[in-house]
């Protein structure tokens, strides 16, 4: 197929790099039980394939062949690292261990790279294998015996093929201290004895938490991203916002794609319907004057109805099933948002009724606020006014259930910026401007800010 | 890969002692298999006793260190396959029920010259 060089091989590379830049790395990391290796023979392998393409065709099924491609280079570097090994280990063991035993001392070059290893290696290609190997490469990412940080950011980089630069860029920290954060985190795998594997039946089910916690991190990472203007003040733009708002859709794809390989797990589908739900009204974020507009406010024009439509098809599947979650009822309250065509038709008794059950599950300060904003819609600002402090409150007990569940209410400025937003609903000016102002001081989004000042403006 | 399971007993944070196994069907699973090395209960912390050797000068003190609350009540050592592994059995043990467990991966130096193949393995860096 000589016809295929050029732009066309550039092109298949490109996609193939998307496709499939997980998947080889995930399946050279389970032969072997060495990300840094694996990341190294797959970007070679990508490389390789860039010069050979060109000149021997598009191979028919690229996965396998740059699976087959990285571990040959695997292969390849593991018998390098024995012999070098040898070398230098040989006279240090010369030094060191003269009187060890003569069996300690057998030759490492009867089976140069370990006989299992060299198995997995040269094991045939088959798609289920690769996503097996693909699952497991997400659940030692997501290890909850990793730091958060670095799971989150070692999934982005071992699963899209993202740079330490590109990782870095959309974290919003220099690319010095994402590289550290990344070699920490794989040296932790290393020293931790966390496998390449999918977790015992035992652990299954806090360890798929611990994956869709992660995902559902990056998602909102990118999604915060769609609530900020999407440049500077002054007008340019320098990419980062475009370089942050991507990683909602690498969420987004990430979630699909765990949901297809944990069809069994309910809370895996319902992640992916309320990433999809919420991502589709990413473009009615923010109003045309770089202002953040809450749900109610927004253009519903701009909601894109294809990803709502999939959404309410991936719960409802999922609701059928009765095994409910968390991220299925957030998804169910998300969904009952995007159904209707006008904010005044929205159910908010139903919603309402999906946040008690969301308060139960997860305990959740945050929740419990959203909960007191339902309320507000159902039985008036008053009621509502004093659920929100009813949680504060309750907060001191309710930060160390917090630490399961998600939330802590601290310096969170939507406490504040609900409690003015009901104030004002009762006419209690003063008192409001009072919680705009205290919301103000602890706000951390452009975006946000702008929307109280606008607020506080409006009250006088 | 080995690991050293400290049981600590932790009085601030005693957690429920229901529905926990015996320690004795614990250990009859764990040692049965395999996994486990060596372990035992360890006397409280005021039988411990400090050595330290400052300026040439061997020290030894009675009783605990630290005053933490947290104490160290047992140990034990296993072979386990990976972190998971080692988790499934910790997470079995009754202690991580009413007090917790530490899971303390071994840098496997080798230095007592034991002959255990897979310890070569562990510690590359």
């Amino acid at each position: 197929m000589p016809d295929a060089a050029g732009p066309a091989v550039g092109r298949a590379v490109e996609d193939a790099f998307r496709e499939e830049w997980g998947r080889v790395l995930a399946a050279v990391a389970r032969s072997t039980g060495d990300l840094d290796l694996a990341e190294d023979v797959t970007s070679e392998a990508f490389a390789t394939a860039l010069r050979t393409w060109a000149r021997d065709g598009i191979p028919e099924r690229p996965g396998a062949w740059l699976t087959t491609t990285a571990r040959r280079h695997a292969t390849d570097r593991l018998r390098r690292r024995v012999v070098e090994r040898d070398k230098t280990a040989a006279s240090a063991r010369l030094a060191e261990r003269v009187e060890a035993s003569p069996a300690a001392e057998a030759d490492p070059a009867a089976d140069p790279v370990g006989e299992a290893v060299t198995d997995a290696l040269t094991e045939a290609w088959s798609a289920e294998s690769a996503d097996e190997d693909l699952l497991a490469l997400v659940f030692a990412c997501c290890h909850p015996a990793l730091p958060l940080e670095g799971r989150v950011a070692l999934t982005l980089r071992s699963l899209t093929g993202m740079t330490t630069a590109q990782v870095a860029r959309a974290f919003l920290v220099p690319e010095a201290t994402m590289a550290q954060r990344l070699v920490r985190v794989k040296k932790r795998i290393r020293t931790t004895g966390i496998s390449f594997r999918v977790p015992p039946p035992q652990l299954r089910r806090e360890r798929v938490s611990a994956v869709l916690a992660v995902l559902y991190v990056l998602f909102t990472e990118g999604y915060d991203a769609w609530a900020e203007p999407a440049g500077n003040r002054d007008g340019t733009t320098d990419g980062t916002a475009e370089a942050r708002r991507r990683l909602a859709d690498d969420a987004v794809r990430l979630a699909r794609l765990v949901a297809r390989l944990l069809p069994d797990e309910p809370e895996a589908q319902g992640l992916l319907a309320l990433v999809l739900l919420q991502h589709a009204r990413r473009d009615a974020r923010v109003g045309p004057d770089g202002v953040v507009r809450t749900l109610g406010e927004q253009d519903r024009s701009l909601w894109r109805r294809p990803e709502i439509d999939e959404g309410i098809a991936v719960l409802d599947h999922v609701l059928a099933g009765r095994r409910p979650g968390p991220y299925q009822v957030q998804a169910a309250i998300a969904a009952l948002h995007s159904d209707p065509p006008s904010p005044s038709e929205t159910d908010w008794v139903e919603i309402l009724g999906l946040y008690d059950v969301l308060v139960d599950m997860t305990g959740s300060p945050v929740v419990r606020l959203n909960r007191a904003v339902a309320l507000a819609e159902v039985a008036g600002p008053e009621a509502a006014l004093a659920a929100v402090d009813a949680i504060d409150d309750t907060t001191p007990g309710d930060r160390r259930s917090a630490a399961g569940g998600g939330g802590s209410l601290g310096e969170y400025h939507l406490l504040p910026a609900v409690r003015a937003d009901l104030l004002r609903r009762l006419g209690r000016t003063d008192e409001a401007a009072r919680e705009y102002r205290r919301a103000l001081e602890i706000v951390d989004r452009e975006g946000d800010r702008t929307l109280l000042e606008r607020r506080l403006a409006d009250l006088a | 890969m080995r690991y050293l399971m400290l049981v600590l007993d932790t009085p601030d944070d005693p957690g429920d002692t229901e529905a926990t196994t015996p320690i004795e069907k614990w250990a009859e699973k764990v040692y049965g298999s395999g996994a486990g090395i060596v372990g035992d209960r360890l006397r409280p912390q005021e039988d411990s006793v400090g050595v330290r050797v400052r300026r040439g000068e061997v020290l030894v003190t009675d009783g605990p260190f630290t005053e933490t609350k947290e104490s160290i009540a047992g140990f034990d050592v296993i072979e386990a396959a990976d972190l998971d592994d080692a988790v499934r059995i910790a997470s079995e043990h009754p202690m991580a029920f009413g007090g917790a467990i530490e899971l303390r991966p071994f840098w496997t130096l080798g230095l007592d010259k034991h002959d255990d193949k897979n310890d070569d393995k562990n510690d590359k860096d």
